[in-house]
């Protein structure tokens, strides 16, 4: 039988998908070294962070130089916009935050009021990492045990690594492009999480639907079948689901750029892995403890 | 024909919650100021609780340790340390505080819209921890010839004595330290070299501290002494983060840094705290010093008239927060209960001690672990951004579904104008705050709400090529999309539930927007599509495979 006008041999060719996913999870593990680590925002460093609006367009080294007269030549300045900077420090007191306020209003003149000034402390970050941290390993252990009873082990395992694909490589275009890392892109990948089993169940319900029919195509074939009838699926509902995050993407603010960057790369992987990695390992298992006719 | 009546509930029940939606989202009114704007969004806008993150305002999450020694945290003390906080807020005048804790026990206080966060951050996190204590004496450390005062370091429990220093003593006053007028040596601070702990030992002759100035018998208080001879031990506890002297097991007295010179100050147990205070007033006294007077309940006045009628020529150390903000010298017995708090570097400090002390002392204290204050205008650039980027994503996945599913993507576009409907309604209606995740989440939710119509087109498109007549692939459609409709959404449910029990702030708001679109859609999908789509199917003009987006090729 054959299903529709789509019909591309996935699970024959799935080892180029794997060494393409290879390829991009070592980029992001081989940037991550080279970077030194991820770049960790303030919720999870702590520190201080203000955003001050200048009276006037400012460049990076204005600011810089006024920053580095005051004593904090570490400190990390964003561009947000042509006349706002986001100016990040080691947790710093009332006093000293009023000093760096006066020294940039003297030397270029500013709004006098603060967009945003937040004071995190450094223990408070590990507090939200090891909280995330649980949510995402109970989250897993839900889904597996739902998969399983819904679907089979295999199945469950297969998502599960095709989620923590997702995650891994969406941290690896952090790494790449040495974006910071907070709550805000922590909240993304739970998201991800979530939207990548969403996907998954998908393909992997059509795979079930069809499985009485391996005594006559083969399990192979019937995969391969599966993946190639919910493919337009998988297609438009990634491409309803990135419309809004790419407007996100380009119209938002700082913030919702950050949130929607994580979204976009999570969504586009997801989508990928869904065809390319959770089917293939599906049949790479049955091939190994074979259950149903190769 | 009851299939038909069953649909036709159904769209009513759908009209009825649709209503009802609306109605929440109307409610408030429509504010006329913001129709300048080039898409008015003021109705948007005005129907939601929006977060801080959102309209401005400070958000301070305190983390209750056990720092002063106020003890174990119980959910009695929490609450009290919540109520404390309120009245202090109140005392602020800051409208609409929220103090809440979360999960992990800590305290997040949201003030919208607040002029002056440092203020309300030094006010909501200060313990107000109020002790009168008699004044033993204060360390004093002796190099080559000069005298110096040591210093206290709490977070370390170290007494910052120069290393190079030949000895370091208690002299009972200060004051008359400073003056150059005779002061007496209470006692020794020595190391003992067996346990390697400080040890303050009684002076071996009570001799005027005259003499150890000029360097006499300087080292005659050398490392042995006997046991009648000891004093106490100098103990520190890291979880409280306060220095003891403790003699047989037993608290002889606190030592503490003076606010004033920054000596570290050794201090008997407290004889009366803030508890039995009246009244707290911020003013200058005749000579235009600030200060702040105290007085006292009936029983606090007794209490006071006998600690100062028992004591006359020692020093009363007033201890706000583990620090002594002064320690005046007891020339006669006080019977009025009147006392006061100088020291204080200026009115706007006198005024908020005035304040944390009139709310009470808070019973376990607090350290801010994060504070963040967005202003007015970022959150809500972010917010009209966001409505933007919403507004034209809808759009344009409307056009695509049109598209691409021809006369089955008008279904899918009342859908999606349905869910945005009665998602907005429940955030209006259970004034769930509507925060920058928030906003994250519900775009990609109106995304992820077209994934069911597509499960089910698709499905549909599938049955009408296997030529089953477009009625039946409809009923069909229908059918095998319900399983992977429920089976994938439940998944992503389960991600949520668990992101909203263990998640913080911003991860458990982005949970909330993430269920409730991930349930709505499901619903709005499942029964409203599938009644409106039978009911219309009925009309064969519209029902042919072409309106279902799909051209019949010679070859299926």
């Amino acid at each position: 039988m054959r299903f529709r006008n789509y019909n591309f041999d996935f699970i024959g060719k799935s080892k180029i998908w794997i060494i393409i996913s290879l390829v991009m999870i070592i980029g992001g593990i081989a940037s991550y070294f080279i970077q030194g680590g991820f770049n960790l925002g303030i919720d999870f460093l702590g520190g201080s962070l203000m955003e001050v609006e200048f009276t006037r367009d400012v460049d990076v080294t204005e600011v810089r130089s006024v920053m580095n007269d005051i004593g904090f030549r570490n400190a990390i300045l964003q561009r947000t916009e042509s006349n706002k900077f986001i100016i990040r420090t080691t947790p710093i007191n009332t006093e000293v935050k009023n000093e760096i306020l006066d020294s940039l209003d003297e030397k270029i003149g500013t709004t006098g009021t603060l967009l945003q000034d937040r004071n995190v402390d450094p223990g408070f970050g590990k507090q939200i990492t090891k909280y995330a941290f649980i949510a995402v390993g109970i989250g897993i252990v839900g889904i597996l045990i739902y998969i399983w009873i819904r679907f089979e082990f295999r199945f469950g395992a297969a998502a599960i690594l095709a989620l923590v694909h997702d995650v891994l490589v969406t941290l690896g275009v952090y790494a790449i492009l040495n974006r910071e890392i907070n709550t805000s892109t922590i909240a993304a990948i739970l998201t991800i999480i979530g939207y990548s089993i969403n996907d998954t169940i998908v393909v992997f319900d059509r795979i079930r639907e069809n499985t009485p029919m391996t005594r006559k195509l083969g399990y192979i074939k019937v995969v391969n079948d599966s993946i190639n009838v919910t493919l337009p699926r998988s297609i438009n509902t990634s491409l309803t689901t990135l419309i809004p995050i790419i407007l996100l993407l380009i119209l938002g603010t700082a913030a919702l750029k950050d949130f929607a960057l994580a979204l976009t790369v999570g969504i586009v992987t997801g989508t990928y892995s869904s065809i390319f990695i959770a089917s293939p390992i599906v049949v790479a298992w049955n091939n190994r403890f074979p259950k149903y006719k190769k | 024909m009851r299939n038909k009546k069953v649909h036709i509930t159904i769209i009513a029940i759908f009209i009825a919650i649709i209503s009802v939606s609306l109605y929440y989202i109307l409610k408030e009114p429509i504010n006329l100021g913001l129709l300048k704007e080039p898409i008015n969004l003021s109705l948007l806008k005005e129907s939601i609780n929006l977060g801080l993150d959102l309209k401005g305002g400070t958000q301070i999450i305190l983390k209750p340790t056990e720092r002063g020694g106020t003890g174990e945290i119980t959910p009695e003390k929490l609450n009290l340390t919540m109520d404390r906080i309120r009245d202090r807020i109140d005392r602020l005048g800051v409208s609409e505080p929220l103090v809440t804790k979360d999960h992990l026990k800590n305290i997040v206080v949201q003030l919208p819209g607040v002029k002056d966060p440092d203020t309300a951050k030094e006010i909501i996190g200060k313990t107000a921890q109020l002790e009168f204590r008699l004044v033993t004496g204060t360390f004093i450390s002796q190099k080559d010839d000069n005298w110096s005062i040591v210093g206290l370091d709490y977070e370390k429990g170290e007494l910052l004595i120069d290393p190079d220093a030949k000895k370091t003593i208690l002299i009972d006053d200060i004051n008359k330290f400073f003056q150059g007028k005779s002061v007496l040596t209470v006692g020794n601070l020595i190391t003992d070299p067996e346990t390697n702990e400080l040890v303050l030992v009684a002076p071996q002759n009570q001799a005027d501290s005259e003499e150890n100035k000029e360097g006499e018998n300087a080292d005659s208080a050398g490392s042995n002494f006997s046991a009648e001879e000891i004093l106490g031990v100098v103990k520190y506890d890291s979880e409280t983060m306060q220095m003891f002297i403790e003699k047989d097991g037993e608290e002889v007295g606190e030592i503490l840094v003076d606010s004033r010179t920054g000596a570290a100050t050794l201090a008997e147990p407290a004889l009366l705290t803030g508890d039995k205070l009246a009244k707290a007033a911020a003013g200058y006294d005749t000579y235009g010093e600030i200060r702040v007077t105290l007085s006292f309940k009936d029983e606090g006045v007794e209490i006071f008239k006998e600690i100062t009628s028992e004591n006359i020529g020692r020093n009363l150390a007033i201890v706000l927060d583990e620090e002594i903000k002064s320690a005046p010298y007891i020339k006669v017995p006080i019977t009025d209960g009147s006392a006061e708090i100088t020291g204080i570097d200026s009115i706007e400090e006198a005024k908020n001690i005035e304040l944390v002390l009139q709310t009470g002392a808070l019973p376990i204290s607090l350290q801010i672990e994060e504070s963040s204050t967005v202003g007015p205008t970022l959150g809500m650039d972010s917010l009209n951004k966001g409505l933007y980027a919403g507004i034209i994503g809808f759009i344009l996945i409307i056009v695509f579904m049109l598209f691409y599913y021809k006369g089955l993507g008008i279904y899918s576009a009342l859908g999606l104008i349905i869910y945005i409907i009665i998602f907005w309604g429940i955030i209006s209606g259970i004034g769930a705050a509507l925060t920058l995740p928030g906003i994250a989440g519900i775009i990609l939710t109106i995304g992820m709400a077209v994934d069911a119509n597509v499960i089910i087109f698709e499905r549909i498109k599938e049955e009408i090529i296997k030529s089953k007549s477009p009625r039946i692939a409809i009923g069909y459609g229908f059918k095998n999309a319900l399983r992977t409709i429920v089976d994938s959404n439940v998944t992503t449910l389960i991600t949520a539930a668990a992101l909203y029990r263990f998640g913080t702030g911003p991860i458990k708001g982005f949970a909330v927007t993430l269920s409730l679109g991930v349930v709505i859609s499901m619903i709005v999908s499942l029964l409203f599509t599938r009644s409106i789509i039978f009911l219309m199917s009925g009309i064969s003009r519209i029902n042919t495979p072409g309106f279902l987006g799909v051209r019949r090729r010679s070859s299926e």
